[in-house]
């Protein structure tokens, strides 16, 4: 499994793809940072905490993530050859998932930290100083990585599941983007809280989640679940279908 | 008698009432050279992707050096495969591509050189494939199915993007697969492109197998190899097909 998980790390780093997606997401947080540290009063620490909590907003970039580590196998059908050195095909999805999520949890550290320099830049120049002890802060931070994580691993469910890249690209931003907001306008926020993205942003601490989400720690187990269904869907079905 | 290194048995895979393989049986033999024939359409693609465990048959079973492929130990040592030469993320360099196979199958990193060496790309290992002609694509995909020096060659199409020298040295390289008691079976729809060759062939059309022998016998029976394909391969179901042919 360790030489498996290895080959899977190897086949991510020789592409360009998650590079560029690392960019974006450091690019992404750096300027999501810098909203509400030139907009909140910076003698408070809920600022500091607001510009760090982007670091949970780009899981939509491990969750890109975790579709192309799959998905980009069957877009440039090398999952032929994936399968032909492994035909255990379940192993591979079981590699594929620790290596996302590890991606995931990984990059997301990286952005934390970028996010926390930035920050702590900010704030010293203005002439403020960083909350380093405030409890909410790294609340934050923790439940960001966590919630990159676990979008990472339902990537990467949603990748197998789907298999074609464009489409599961397409179909899991539109489910971010419209389809949480519709059933939220139909059904209310007492179902939409439960729904992935809106656990995530419970789970990441975003001010606007604080006061009618999930509990944090309700929010880490039911993303949890959602990328346990996922990936056991993935690896069920993968084992079966036919690759052409 | 040589040993036989793939055995197919009743193999069939049924599309909905598309009958794509249906009840083929053929043994693959040892030290020869195999051709694998038939029109587009006929199978032969299906066929090698059942033996390879990419596509589960609707009933029979192929096994190769008498396991399933699943059940290989080793399945890169045993089975080295060219299917598309479509397969390699374009962004990866060919040297990483080989690197990746030969980590699956705990091979060394030295024998990605060798095979580099073998397959003519050491010059070009360092480039990203999405850079690579069709022809240096072919080469890098037999140099990933070379990496184990495996018992049993399966190339789907090969010639497909190879230019004459190239052909010719993909000859030269089957040839002296078989002659070192290796097993290979190369696919074609064009019978002039592997009669050079072949010791046997199997000849499927419409998913049925429709001979199984040496290219000698093929030869003999029915006057020109070209007649004797285009016979059995023609649906004579088909009127205009069948005058073509007559």
């Amino acid at each position: 499994m360790l030489t498996l998980i290895g080959n899977e790390w190897l086949k991510l780093r020789t592409t360009r793809g998650p590079w560029i997606l690392l960019a974006v997401q450091l690019a992404l947080i750096t300027l999501g940072a810098a909203g509400p540290l030139s907009n909140m009063p910076l003698d408070q620490a809920a600022t500091a905490t607001g510009a760090v909590a982007h670091v949970g907003l780009t899981s939509l970039v491990a969750l890109m993530l975790g579709i192309l580590v799959v998905a980009g196998e069957y877009r440039h059908k090398t999952i032929t050859d994936t399968y032909l050195g492994t035909p255990r095909r379940s192993r591979v999805v079981v590699a594929k998932l620790a290596v996302a999520t590890t991606a995931g949890a990984g990059f997301a550290v990286l952005g934390a930290g970028l996010s926390l320099i930035v920050t702590w830049g900010w704030l010293t120049a203005a002439g403020h100083t960083m909350p380093w002890s405030d409890a909410e802060l790294w609340r934050t931070v923790a439940g960001d990585v966590a919630w990159n994580a676990a979008f990472a691993a339902i990537g990467v469910g949603i990748g197998a599941l789907v298999r074609n890249l464009a489409v599961a690209v397409a179909g899991s931003l539109a489910w971010l983007a419209l389809v949480e907001g519709i059933v939220g306008q139909v059904a209310g926020r007492d179902v939409t809280r439960y729904l992935p993205f809106s656990a995530g942003t419970a789970l990441g601490r975003l001010p606007a989640s604080i006061a009618d989400g999930l509990p944090q720690w309700g929010a880490a187990t039911l993303l949890a679940g959602y990328a346990v269904l996922f990936a056991s869907a993935a690896v069920a079905f993968t084992a079966r279908r036919d690759v052409a | 008698m040589a040993s036989i290194d793939i055995s197919v048995r009743g193999l069939s895979k049924h599309f909905g009432p598309v009958r794509a393989v249906h009840d083929l049986t053929f043994d693959v033999p040892a030290g020869q050279v195999t051709g694998f024939l038939g029109p587009n359409g006929a199978g032969k693609t299906t066929t090698l992707r059942m033996m390879l465990g990419l596509v589960g048959p609707t009933a029979g079973q192929a096994l190769i050096c008498g396991r399933a492929y699943a059940d290989l130990p080793q399945p890169r040592r045993a089975v080295g495969a060219v299917l598309e030469a479509t397969g390699f993320h374009p962004a990866r360099r060919g040297r990483d591509h080989l690197r990746i196979a030969a980590h699956t199958a705990g091979l060394p990193t030295a024998r990605v050189e060798e095979v580099l060496d073998d397959v003519g790309l050491s010059d070009a290992a360092g480039r990203r494939v999405g850079g690579y002609s069709l022809g240096m694509r072919q080469r890098l995909g037999l140099a990933t199915a070379l990496l184990g020096d495996p018992q049993v060659l399966v190339l789907d199409e090969p010639a497909n993007g190879l230019d004459p020298a190239g052909m010719a040295w993909l000859r030269d390289l089957l040839r002296e697969r078989a002659a070192t008691g290796r097993t290979v079976i190369v696919s074609s729809h064009v019978l002039s492109e592997i009669a050079q060759t072949a010791d046997r062939v199997v000849i499927v059309a419409r998913g049925r197998l429709t001979f199984d022998g040496p290219l000698a016998d093929l030869h003999t029976r029915d006057g020109s190899l070209e007649d004797a394909f285009l016979r059995l391969t023609t649906d004579h179901d088909d009127p205009a097909a069948a005058a073509a042919v007559r």
